[in-house]
């Protein structure tokens, strides 16, 4: 497979968004000294409280961003939801 | 009175010594007049007047083997001092985030901040806006240099946006990567005067903002390829 779609920028992510999204963890480590770990970590809780009143939800597939603005800075998770199954009882 | 601008990047040579050159010459000639002053110059020292621009003064480092030489209070007094004589007093700070660069704030009323879209100056950048909003320099301006547009649209740099979006600062000026750059270097001249350089006009564009005018950012054009390049050089010629 690799190799055309190498040559056509078809799978490999573009070195660009793979900087910003370097920077992008780099930049909440220096500001909250938040390891790559730790944020990990605090996913795998998100989902757990989550899962608690939700459909069960996959720490992995969590996204947490932290942005600057312009006072304060944002924490952004995008979190999927499965689902819900209609109620059939 | 005057303005103490701090022109500071966190990690050096990113063209923040350009910049401060070339943004000093460029609002000397839109008329107005300008001292530039190195990280570590000291009170009683003489301005140099630029020969061609009466308007420019220079300040050179204090030529000195005490690394803290010119205490922060020494360069608060001196921008103090020369806010009275100039319209706009540019300090060109020291790389780093350690004593010189915080000398080099003390005394300014605003700070520019210069990057390129690289991750290590992004990085450095994002420290050294942490520092200057510590110090309640009021929010900083930004310059995005050395842009490649071809990269940028191949995905294979990051973005004047996407720098942005990391660091949410105002931007003042995007400045392409212009091999004019190092001819003027060489000249010893600032681009600003070769009409030629995109470069140059990125930075007279700059000091206009800076000036309050609003300046629309232009799309970068590309530069031009080899063969252009190539019959260019039958086409004109640089004394």
């Amino acid at each position: 497979m690799g190799f055309f779609e190498n040559l056509f920028g078809g799978r490999r992510d573009r070195s660009a968004s793979v900087a910003k999204q370097r920077l992008m963890m780099v930049l909440v480590d220096d500001r909250y000294k938040l390891t790559p770990e730790t944020l990990e970590q605090m996913k795998v809780e998100i989902a757990e409280v989550l899962s608690r009143y939700l459909p069960p939800v996959d720490a992995e597939q969590i996204e947490v961003k932290i942005l600057r603005g312009e006072a304060t800075d944002y924490l952004k998770a995008d979190i999927p939801l499965k689902r819900g199954q209609p109620d059939m009882g | 009175m005057g303005r103490g601008i701090t022109i500071t990047s966190g990690k050096g040579g990113v063209g923040k010594t350009t910049t401060t050159a070339n943004l000093g010459t460029a609002l000397a000639l839109q008329g107005g007049r300008v001292a530039v002053v190195e990280g570590r110059a000291r009170l009683r020292q003489a301005l140099i007047k630029d020969k061609r621009l009466p308007e420019l003064c220079l300040l050179p480092a204090a030529q000195t083997r005490d690394k803290d030489a010119g205490s922060r209070e020494q360069m608060i007094d001196l921008t103090a001092q020369l806010r009275r004589e100039f319209d706009f007093v540019l300090i060109d700070s020291p790389a780093g985030i350690e004593n010189g660069f915080r000398n080099a704030i003390a005394g300014a009323d605003e700070v520019i901040i210069v990057t390129t879209p690289e991750v290590s100056a992004v990085r450095d950048a994002d420290r050294i806006i942490g520092l200057v909003e510590a110090a309640e320099k009021g929010p900083p301006n930004l310059v995005v240099n050395r842009i490649k547009p071809r990269l940028v649209n191949r995905g294979e740099m990051l973005s004047v946006e996407d720098v942005l979006e990391l660091l949410a600062i105002t931007l003042i000026g995007i400045v392409p990567d212009d091999e004019s750059i190092v001819t003027s270097t060489n000249r010893g001249e600032a681009a600003v005067y070769d009409h030629q350089s995109q470069a140059g006009r990125a930075f007279l564009d700059v000091a206009r903002r800076l000036r309050g005018e609003d300046v629309p950012f232009p799309v970068l054009q590309e530069q031009q390829g080899v063969l252009e390049r190539f019959f260019g050089i039958f086409g004109r010629r640089r004394s």
